[in-house]
């Protein structure tokens, strides 16, 4: 659809809604903040059927749909055959040993995170979602294998299918049908969210565009977007950018800070999306422990899993 | 099952209790890569491996890439050896096997110290992955017995070149005789890889707090050290209650480069003004496990399915 230079966007799933103008939000108990620790449980499949387009060199795997640059493997991604042990390695680093740690500040500080999780994910490791289950948490589908990403060269019957075999494995593993979908690397194609609408999703957590969640209306049904603060993902600025911890670490303080005084007035949202392999490390958690620390001392903030934010925003 | 299934998946909170002799909570070794990389290396044949294109600045030579490596075996080398002797360091060295017949000055250096050898294969720029079984297996006999000829040791355990194995690497380090292998960075103690006879071991080596990784994301050096700080602060408040391993890995043209050098000193001063460090080798942890741990928790392993 090309942009015709009228108002508003050339893409139809919102409606554009500067903050200044809006009607003011009120979380449940007058809180400034709403937080989610979305913990994204992701695996890094070892040979990916169709992932990476490397350049036909040897050990290469056919060059097809999603493709994500960022994301480590390969030929393109390392300078090295496929497998990426290196990277393979440090990812499974999360299930083994980092995600423990991560669950033990959050402990510490009393909150409960929601948790992003693969097909692949879900159905191998049934330790990890039974902890999540015995906790309570919420599950929200996180696509197949972090190095699987939806991108608009996928066909809609690949993309559909990529969309339930997530959905499936994840309802299977977990026993509930999840609410919510984000994609590894925040990947849609221009169909995707009305296929999420379709297959009944709720929300998604792919558009980062927002301090608040915001309706999102599709041919095939509407539901909520729960913005992800996409500089704060420890992905985007830590792994892949390179900001010290300690410098990522105060850009998550700093950011609350501002949301904090700014969420006096109108509420809200913070969703602080990390991964165990990569803050679950010994270095790393350290930090992870400070964000925490500082964000706990302030009054006001409602520790919510992603659900039951939406929930509450369908209800004003 | 989950590929490649080379390791069974049990989370850290439900294993067995690990214990250090003398009950140190932290076993440190230092890991420093001494490396060949040809000044023009062969080109890709497609048969006796792929070869990992160094030069990515101009085609090859590139003698400024050649020569900044080459400062590490000339210069820095020797520099980052006295602040291992200041310290009372036993290295594991990473090393590239083809130093032993080139160098010998620096084969001196390590057997003089009574250094262990993680073989490192022949040169850093061969990947193992793309070797036939045939190829591999002498590739494996070629550095036992390079290793044993010019260092008297027998060769325990490996980083594969560039960090490579095949499908059928595991088996293979095992059939020679190797204990350990250290491509796995997925874990904070050795763990038991699955290999058709014998054992093996994962010894997991850092690539995330390696001085190379830091070097290619223009990551400064006093960052290094406060990154390599707090993950011993951390391994070290773990370890009082399960014992936990922390890999320096290094390379002498970055940290023995002067403008380098003194956090090498920084951070092995802080690591060893702590009681309960166990300053060890890969090799000495693989034998110690093997004698104390392997049994122990393949049983457990084979008790409990977390799948």
């Amino acid at each position: 659809m090309p942009h015709d230079r009228t108002y508003g966007y050339d893409m139809p799933y919102y409606d554009w809604s500067p903050i200044s103008t809006r009607p003011l939000l009120q979380w449940p108990h007058q809180e400034r903040v709403a937080l989610s620790i979305l913990l994204s449980i992701d695996h890094y499949q070892w040979k990916p059927t169709n992932t990476f387009n490397n350049g036909g060199m040897p050990g290469s795997l056919p060059s097809t749909a999603y493709k994500s640059p960022q994301a480590p493997g390969g030929v393109s991604g390392s300078g090295r055959p496929f497998p990426d042990v290196i990277a393979f390695g440090q990812r499974e680093y999360g299930p083994r040993v980092g995600v423990f740690r991560v669950m033990k500040l959050l402990d510490k500080y009393g909150i409960k995170p929601t948790i992003a999780i693969d097909a692949m994910s879900a159905e191998n490791y049934p330790y990890l979602v039974n902890l999540f289950k015995d906790r309570g948490c919420e599950f929200v589908a996180h696509g197949i294998a972090s190095n699987q990403m939806i991108t608009s060269l996928m066909s809609p019957e690949e993309e559909r299918d990529y969309i339930l075999r997530s959905l499936e494995a994840i309802t299977k593993a977990t026993g509930d049908s999840p609410r919510g979908w984000m994609g590894p690397e925040f990947g849609e194609s221009e169909r995707t969210t009305a296929i999420l609408a379709d297959e009944g999703l709720d929300y998604v957590c792919d558009w980062p565009n927002d301090d608040q969640p915001h309706p999102m209306k599709t041919p095939t049904g509407d539901l909520y977007s729960l913005p992800v603060n996409l500089t704060l993902q420890d992905l985007k600025s830590h792994w892949y950018a390179r900001i010290h911890i300690d410098t990522y670490a105060k850009m998550i303080t700093d950011s609350f800070d501002v949301l904090y005084k700014e969420g006096s007035t109108n509420g809200r949202t913070l969703v602080l999306n990390f991964h165990p392999w990569l803050m679950g490390t010994g270095f790393r958690s350290k930090y992870l422990d400070m964000v925490l620390g500082h964000i706990s001392k302030h009054q006001g903030v409602w520790n919510a899993s992603t659900g039951e934010i939406i929930d509450y925003c369908r209800t004003q | 099952m989950l590929e490649p299934d080379l390791s069974v998946y049990a989370p850290i909170v439900d294993r067995p209790k690990m214990q250090w002799p003398e009950n140190a909570r932290v076993a440190l070794w230092v890991a420093p890569n001494v490396e060949y990389v040809d000044y023009i290396p062969a080109p890709n044949d497609g048969k006796g491996g792929f070869f990992r294109q160094v030069h990515t600045r101009t085609p090859s030579p590139d003698v400024a890439q050649f020569g900044n490596h080459d400062y590490g075996n000339r210069v820095c080398f020797w520099r980052m050896l006295e602040v291992f002797d200041h310290h009372n360091v036993k290295c594991t060295i990473s090393l590239n096997e083809a130093v032993l017949q080139q160098f010998p000055e620096i084969v001196d250096a390590m057997v003089k110290r009574d250094y262990d050898f993680m073989s490192h294969g022949i040169y850093n720029n061969r990947f193992l992955n793309l070797l036939s079984i045939e190829e591999e297996r002498a590739f494996f006999q070629d550095c036992k017995e390079t290793l044993k000829r010019y260092t008297g040791k027998e060769l325990k355990g490996m980083l594969t070149p560039a960090v490579s194995p095949s499908a059928n690497t595991h088996d293979l380090m095992a059939e020679a005789g190797l204990i350990y292998n250290a491509d796995w960075g997925h874990d904070d103690q050795p763990f038991p890889m699955k290999v058709k006879s014998g054992r093996l071991i994962s010894m997991p080596y850092n690539l995330d707090l390696n001085d190379g990784t830091f070097n290619r994301f223009g990551l400064p050096p006093e960052y290094w050290a406060q990154c390599v700080k707090d993950q011993f602060d951390v391994m070290y408040a773990e370890g009082a209650d399960n014992a936990k391993q922390l890999c320096l890995s290094l390379h002498p043209a970055l940290i023995g480069h002067p403008s380098r050098i003194k956090y090498l000193d920084e951070v092995l001063g802080y690591m060893l003004s702590h009681e309960g460090v166990w300053q060890t080798t890969a090799d000495e942890m693989a034998e110690y496990y093997m004698a104390n741990y392997y049994d122990s928790m393949v049983s457990h392993l084979e008790k409990t399915s977390y799948a």
